[in-house]
């Protein structure tokens, strides 16, 4: 079973959850979401919950939803995802990651790009 | 009555000989609902599901799908299905026979609809109940039940003693099968954690009476839990929360102190605001008093 932590709401968690995927592409973009009831199923969660984590998604302009037919993934959806993403990285984790390779003495000369084989 | 209320009970109240196991409890339950009912053993909490079925009589305003679940109860049972704690299927009987049987006695009842729940299932209709493991028995009566075109379902305990996977696919079912934002549900349980998703309202029962009743949104709004560390614990504690207890995988905070509305200004800068969490509050408010020696 999925688990939620006790920091923020549940249905915040299941929109972070769901944005993740999108930043993924699961689902691509133009393409429906789940439903609300096959999602309640799948996390075991009341479907007001997740009705307020899909609305969470369509404030935040990644879903839309199209009469009858449900939450689709709006086109752009990936890239204003990932924009959000590198300015969180770059406001809130790159200065932590900094202080910490500075502490450790770790300098651009032996950071590198490649995959470790 | 408004028709989306599928039950409205005003001061009700049972009673065994002198003892009250429901003692003037007053709720309402709207449609669309999953409604957990908490306590803990000899709360009132079967009680209760008796009386909403009228299987035990009542004292007070009960009305259960506009209807009295005493004197209606025939009426009542057409849109109203529940599942006993001690409910058992007999276990020399075949599936099918249980279809029929329902279809039988049951005006409601589908049993086009029971064939395709259970396909969901592991249950096969050629099965006797005696062949079944637990959790299969349970799915299998969940399948029964939910194939009555129904209102209002009532689960008196439905997955004790299932194990975790089964109890899973049961509550799957039940979401998926039966949620559809117009009947509810009431389920009780003491596994609070694991349903406490699943729940759009909670009503805990202590020693009879209903010490909350509220949505899962507006229990969000109304309790507020701060993490804390160490170091805060003793500033926490002159605050008064409703309880205070450790906390894992929060950053931080180590502890966490759980107060009924915004705790004061001063605490408030001590800590973190977290969710509060179903279980800590239903503690906090069934706490056991401390037994009064003084009549010894």
């Amino acid at each position: 079973m999925t688990t939620w932590d006790q920091r923020q709401p549940i249905y915040q968690q299941l929109a972070d959850l769901l944005a993740a995927q999108l930043l993924d592409g699961q689902p691509p973009e133009g393409e429906a979401m789940p439903s609300v009831r096959a999602l309640a199923a799948l996390h075991l969660l009341n479907p007001l919950t997740v009705s307020r984590a899909l609305q969470a998604l369509a404030e935040a302009g990644l879903v839309e939803n199209r009469r009858g037919l449900g939450q689709f993934v709006v086109p752009g959806a990936r890239e204003s995802l990932r924009a959000a993403e590198r300015e969180r990285f770059l406001q809130t984790e790159w200065p932590r990651l900094r202080e910490r390779l500075k502490r450790l003495g770790i300098g651009t000369e032996q950071l590198t790009w490649e995959d470790p084989r | 009555m408004t028709a989306d209320l599928l039950v409205e009970a005003r001061g009700l109240t049972v009673r065994y000989g002198r003892k009250a196991a429901v003692d003037d409890v007053t709720f309402s339950i709207p449609k669309g609902r999953v409604v957990g009912l908490l306590g803990h053993n000899g709360a009132g909490k079967t009680t209760l599901m008796k009386a909403l079925v009228g299987l035990v009589a009542a004292q007070g305003e009960c009305r259960v799908l506009g209807l009295d679940p005493v004197r209606q109860r025939v009426a009542l049972l057409q849109s109203a299905c529940y599942i006993p704690d001690v409910a058992i299927l007999p276990r020399w009987a075949r599936v099918s026979e249980l279809i029929s049987l329902m279809s039988d006695l049951h005006p409601r009842f589908s049993s086009e609809r029971a064939r395709a729940l259970l396909k969901r299932t592991s249950v096969d209709v050629n099965d006797k109940v005696k062949s079944l493991s637990k959790g299969m028995v349970a799915q299998a009566h969940l399948a029964l039940i939910a194939s009555i075109d129904a209102r209002l379902m009532i689960l008196d305990e439905p997955t004790l003693g299932l194990d975790v996977l089964s109890r899973k696919a049961f509550y799957e079912m039940l979401i998926d099968e039966w949620c559809d934002g117009e009947r509810s549900v009431v389920i009780s349980t003491h596994q609070v954690e694991e349903i406490e998703s699943l729940l759009s309202d909670v009503m805990m029962l202590n020693e009879g009476k209903l010490v909350l009743s509220i949505s899962l949104e507006d229990m969000d709004r109304r309790f507020v839990a701060l993490g804390h560390d160490a170091a805060a614990a003793e500033q926490m504690a002159a605050a008064h929360p409703l309880l205070r207890y450790r906390v894992q995988g929060a950053g931080s905070a180590t502890h966490a102190a759980l107060f009924d509305g915004p705790p004061p200004d001063e605490v408030q800068a001590l800590g973190r605001p977290m969710r509060p969490s179903l279980v800590d509050l239903f503690v906090a408010l069934t706490r056991k008093p401390e037994i009064d020696r003084t009549q010894f």
